[in-house]
């Protein structure tokens, strides 16, 4: 075998995509699985994304159990599942503008800035050229942060190898967490509320023992709670119950949707991209910074994105253009390349550390640790010289990822356009299906009724959750990295020779844990700098 | 103030579940303390993270009484009312998922084990579509409040829908509660 | 703690021979639920799957796997306890479940279950970078005494407590690092987070494109791949890891069933197809015990057990 450089793997990977198993024959010509797999997730995502009610997360719940049945546990089965996950996931982005645009419904919240100056436009009889407006951002923004992805991950990731020992890495999985407790939703104590019960949850029936801790020696508990039936059930079932119940509160009368007739050009012109242009560039940044650190989801790069976009174009628009808030061409473009930019960013810290910074890269954790053989971590990143087939991976997603964005830009746009009637599904009926159907494909993968008591129970304390305003994201990610915190701290432990001060030893650990303590304590002043 | 604000009243259930937890929950429920000795040295013990968790919450707990009446985010009577009716449905309908196929095998196939009748229709579909089209059909009446026919037709969609969907493509795929019975 | 595989391989080979005829004539009463202790995506869940799915090709059963880790199998063995005995629930495991972690977490007995057949053993090694420059186990030790700090990675409660005896022997001190699985030391030692670690036979690949090296046998005998290395024992460690991949049942077994599944999966493992290839490839070739030479076996391990307990408790 001969010796493999960078440029191999970059090979490999790309070859992995479009030389991979034949799914079917076009008119005679082979579709490799991975591209048909992309193809169809990113269809599936707009879809879900342009149905009010529905979104990214769901699709992926659901389709995750599915595609493992299809594939089966090994590594062939990656790159198919994890190039669907990623074509919903950046369709989900795409498709959630529909809605918005058309019936002022933001199907997801990073949509609800979309509805400020989309619906407007619609009202005025822009609705094609708003939506136009819309894709051309939202997919503007995704390649800018995808690219960013691609040059920054694995030179991340060999640093982190590099400079981080296992001190370092507990230190950093702390850091992550106590950041995302401190950032996400109002207020810090509810975060780290959140981020404490997804530890304890993760904690309960596993670890060294013999003895199942925390199980009340009963048998539901002694196997520990299915990662994937707590995820679903806080994030999936418990948004479920929320929609349910707003909903019996409106008892609103479905129908009544207006269809506005379109007037004059509806086409996006040279003209109207140079307008927009500085509006995605400037959002594209902050929403690719944004996404690259763990917890701030595209809700506040959204927000971010159209509060800068505002004020530039206070300064400077034609005193008879429309400003933000009015039907602004720009305002659409601002929010929509900055919530699109975050989902390429957020595998930064997945790919580089291992680390999940918003729900979608959840699933792509769930995915890789369901199927095997990837994962994703520092330890991906490494170029040796025989074959490390997790690199040919990564660089195999990498160029998923591209293709998804080239479909997007060509056909994406197209279909986005035709589904504006999804959003007249009556939600009532449409969402105790998807809860159903939740539950049939969790029990689908796990194979044990335990498992849908688990997430039903987890629904229910989702909706708690939410209804005392904690969000529960912090929940997720600590469920998530909780054994990972656990395991490390043992190993750095032993390997520091049981030194009880192993996270203060080394001046980079002590530092990640000095920025933790900082992260909490900062947050707490905020509020109060703001009353005074 | 005569009345605690959600926070302050959110904030000591906090601080006393982290309590109980730390004091009462994890020392009687697991079998190392915080740190161990093996093999002549340190290691850390079971109870340590979870200790540290329940030293989150309590901080949260405190957190948020020095919160105080910033938000008066909290659940209403209306919503234990929606919940509870949830609850109730989702209990019913999995406990109906669960037992329905057994029970039926026990009452019409005298002899026979729902176990080894698992793979095999109409038996592997009873649980699944009464419990499943009664979660459907339950939460959509609950919601329109009111029981429709156009509820039942989508709950009996629905489920025929996932068995083609599941049941009938994949040889290896079994539908609750037919993989742990 | 020796299992004498060699002669057992060919007793075995024979004692399936003579079992298929009659053993033909058993089918299972319903699907057949094969309880995996080990994570998905890696060998060992491979090979079993694999099993799974050439028993369901070539003779028409249905296998269910499902993944029960945890607890160095003891999880896997606890399900496999409440299962009807009638051939519809087996489980992978290894036999040190039923050996030292059954015996060091006071968990019940090896007749808890019904052992039905060994698959394959394994390669169980002290692993380097070959970047570190050491050839022979003898080599950590020299470095150790000279006051280098090595960091050991183990993956089971039995491998740790070997790396503590090897290093008492010796007169120097590890930090033994556990993990869970072989998957997470290969990545430690690539990481630079462990100095040395054991692989069991997930070494091979990186032992022949040079990058690891294989630097001492915790078996009583040489390893395939790097016959010259050195035996454990050689450094004073009277103990050997003799660890075999193993199916089992719940306990009292309907003995039809035992020896149609033990028969269908021996002649799975050793003719030729996708797990035979796998297990060869990976884990040194295939290795069947079965019927009462894997139960006079499996209790052996765990009787012997309690010496390396008290030995890695002083």
């Amino acid at each position: 075998m001969t010796d493999l450089g960078a440029l191999d793997y970059v090979l490999l990977g790309i070859q992995a995509v479009f030389a991979g198993p034949e799914a079917f024959s076009l008119l005679g010509l082979p579709i490799p699985i991975t591209v048909a797999m992309v193809t169809i997730g990113l269809i599936t995502g707009i879809i879900v994304g342009a149905t009010p009610g529905l979104g990214g997360v769901i699709a992926m719940a659901i389709s995750l159990p599915i595609l493992i049945s299809i594939f089966g546990f090994n590594s062939d089965a990656l790159l198919p599942v994890l190039g669907f996950l990623i074509g919903v996931m950046k369709g989900s982005t795409v498709g959630g503008a529909v809605p918005a645009i058309l019936f002022n419904t933001p199907g997801t919240p990073d949509a609800f800035m979309t509805t400020l100056d989309g619906y407007p436009m619609a009202k005025a009889g822009k609705a094609r050229k708003a939506l136009k407006i819309a894709h051309f951002s939202s997919v503007s923004g995704d390649t800018f942060s995808d690219m960013v992805l691609i040059v920054c991950a694995p030179f991340l990731a060999i640093l982190v190898e590099a400079y981080l020992d296992l001190p370092e890495k507990t230190a950093l999985i702390i850091l992550s967490l106590s950041f995302i407790a401190a950032v996400v939703g109002g207020s810090p104590a509810k975060g780290l509320l959140s981020c404490g019960l997804g530890l304890l949850a993760v904690y309960i029936g596993t670890g060294e023992d013999f003895y199942p801790r925390l199980s009340f020696g009963t048998d539901a508990l002694s196997d520990g709670i299915p990662i994937t039936a707590a995820v679903i059930g806080v994030l999936v079932l418990g948004a479920i119950f929320v929609e349910l119940e707003d909903l019996w509160h409106q008892k609103r009368t479905s129908g009544g949707i207006q269809i506005i007739k379109e007037v004059g050009d509806q086409r996006l012109h040279w003209a109207d991209i140079r307008r927009i242009l500085p509006f995605i560039g400037r959002s594209a940044v902050i929403g690719t910074a944004i996404g690259a650190l763990p917890g701030i989801g595209s809700t506040l790069a959204a927000t971010i994105g159209y509060a800068t976009g505002k004020r530039r174009h206070d300064r400077r628009k034609a005193p008879d253009d429309p400003s933000f808030g009015n039907g602004a061409p720009e305002g659409i473009a601002a929010t929509e390349a900055a919530n699109s930019s975050v989902s390429g960013a957020n595998l930064i810290p997945v790919l580089s550390l291992g680390i999940p910074g918003n729900t979608a890269a959840v699933f792509l954790i769930l995915a890789a640790e369901s199927i095997g053989g990837f994962n994703p971590g520092p330890s991906v990143f490494k170029f040796t010289t025989d074959l490390n087939p997790e690199l040919v991976i990564v660089f195999g997603l990498f160029t998923a990822m591209i293709f998804a964005n080239l479909l997007n830009w060509t056909i994406g746009g197209v279909f986005m356009r035709s589904l504006g009637v999804l959003a007249r599904i009556p939600k009532q009926l449409l969402l105790p299906v998807v809860f159903l159907l939740t539950l049939a494909s969790l029990y689908v993968q796990e194979t044990d009724m335990s498992a849908v008591w688990f997430a039903f129970g987890f629904g229910v304390l989702g909706y708690f959750m939410r209804r005392f305003a904690i969000s529960p994201l912090p929940f997720v990610i600590a469920f998530v990295l909780g054994s990972r915190l656990e395991d490390t701290a043992r190993q750095a432990f032993s390997a520091t020779g049981g030194d009880p001060f192993f996270l203060f030893k080394s001046p980079i650990a002590a530092i990640f844990i000095l920025a933790a303590v900082a992260v909490i304590v900062l947050s707490l002043r905020k509020p109060e700098a703001k009353s005074a | 103030m005569t009345r605690l604000s959600a926070n302050a009243v959110l904030g000591l259930a906090c601080i006393l579940f982290a309590l109980v937890t730390a004091f009462l929950w994890i020392p009687f429920d697991t079998d190392t303390w915080l740190v161990e000795r093996a093999r002549g040295r340190y290691t850390l013990g079971d109870s340590l993270a979870p200790t540290l968790a329940a030293g989150f919450i309590f901080l949260a707990g405190l957190m948020l009484l020095r919160e105080g009446q910033q938000t008066e985010d909290r659940p209403t009577y209306n919503n234990l009312q929606f919940i509870g009716a949830m609850i109730g449905m989702g209990v019913v309908s999995i406990l109906l998922m669960r037992w329905a196929g057994p029970i039926a095998v026990n009452l019409f196939a005298s002899g026979e084990e729902y176990r080894l009748l698992r793979d095999t229709a109409p038996w592997k579909y009873i649980g699944f579509v009464l419990g499943g089209g009664c979660m459907v059909f339950a939460m959509i009446a609950f919601v329109d409040e009111r029981v429709t026919l156009r509820a039942l037709i989508v709950a009996v969609l629905a489920v025929v829908g996932i068995i083609l969907l599941y049941d009938v493509p994949f040889e290896d795929v079994l539908l609750p509660p037919n993989g742990d019975v | 703690m020796k299992l004498s595989f060699k002669a057992a391989i060919a007793a075995a080979v024979v004692a399936v021979s003579g079992t298929v005829a009659h053993a033909a004539d058993w089918t299972p009463p319903g699907p057949i639920k094969m309880v995996i202790a080990f994570a998905a995506g890696g060998g060992a869940d491979t090979q079993a799957r694999l099993i799974a799915e050439e028993l369901e090709a070539r003779h028409g059963w249905k296998v269910i796997p499902e993944q029960v880790t945890g607890k160095g199998g003891l999880n896997a063995v606890n399900a496999l306890k409440e299962a009807p005995a009638d051939g519809t629930t087996i489980g992978m495991i290894v036999t040190e479940t039923l050996g030292y972690n059954m015996a060091s977490a006071k968990a019940g007995q090896p007749t808890d279950v019904t052992p039905i057949t060994t698959t394959a053993g394994t390669q169980m090694a002290v692993v380097a970078l070959s970047s570190k420059g050491w050839k022979t186990f003898g080599d950590v030790i020299e470095a150790a005494k000279a006051g280098e700090d090595i960091r050991f990675g183990v993956m089971t409660g039995m491998l740790g407590d070997l790396a503590y005896v090897a290093a008492k022997e010796n007169g120097v001190d590890f930090n033994i690092i556990s993990v869970r699985g072989g998957k997470a030391v290969m990545n430690g030692l690539n990481a630079g987070d462990m100095d040395v670690g054991f692989g069991a036979g997930i070494q091979a690949k990186a032992v022949a494109a040079g990058d690891m090296v294989e630097l001492a046998s915790a078996r009583s005998e040489p390893l395939i791949n790097s016959p010259d290395a050195p035996l454990l024992s050689e450094y004073g460690v009277e103990f050997s890891n003799e660890t075999a991949f193993m199916f089992a049942g719940p306990p009292n077994m309907d003995a039809a069933a035992r020896d149609a599944i033990a028969a269908a999966i021996a002649d799975v493992v050793t003719s030729e197809g996708k797990a035979n290839a796998f297990i060869t490839k990976g884990f040194g070739g295939p290795v069947v015990i079965s019927g009462a030479e894997l139960e006079a076996s499996v209790q052996s391990d765990f009787d012997s057990s309690a010496a390396l307990i008290q030995a890695a408790s002083e």
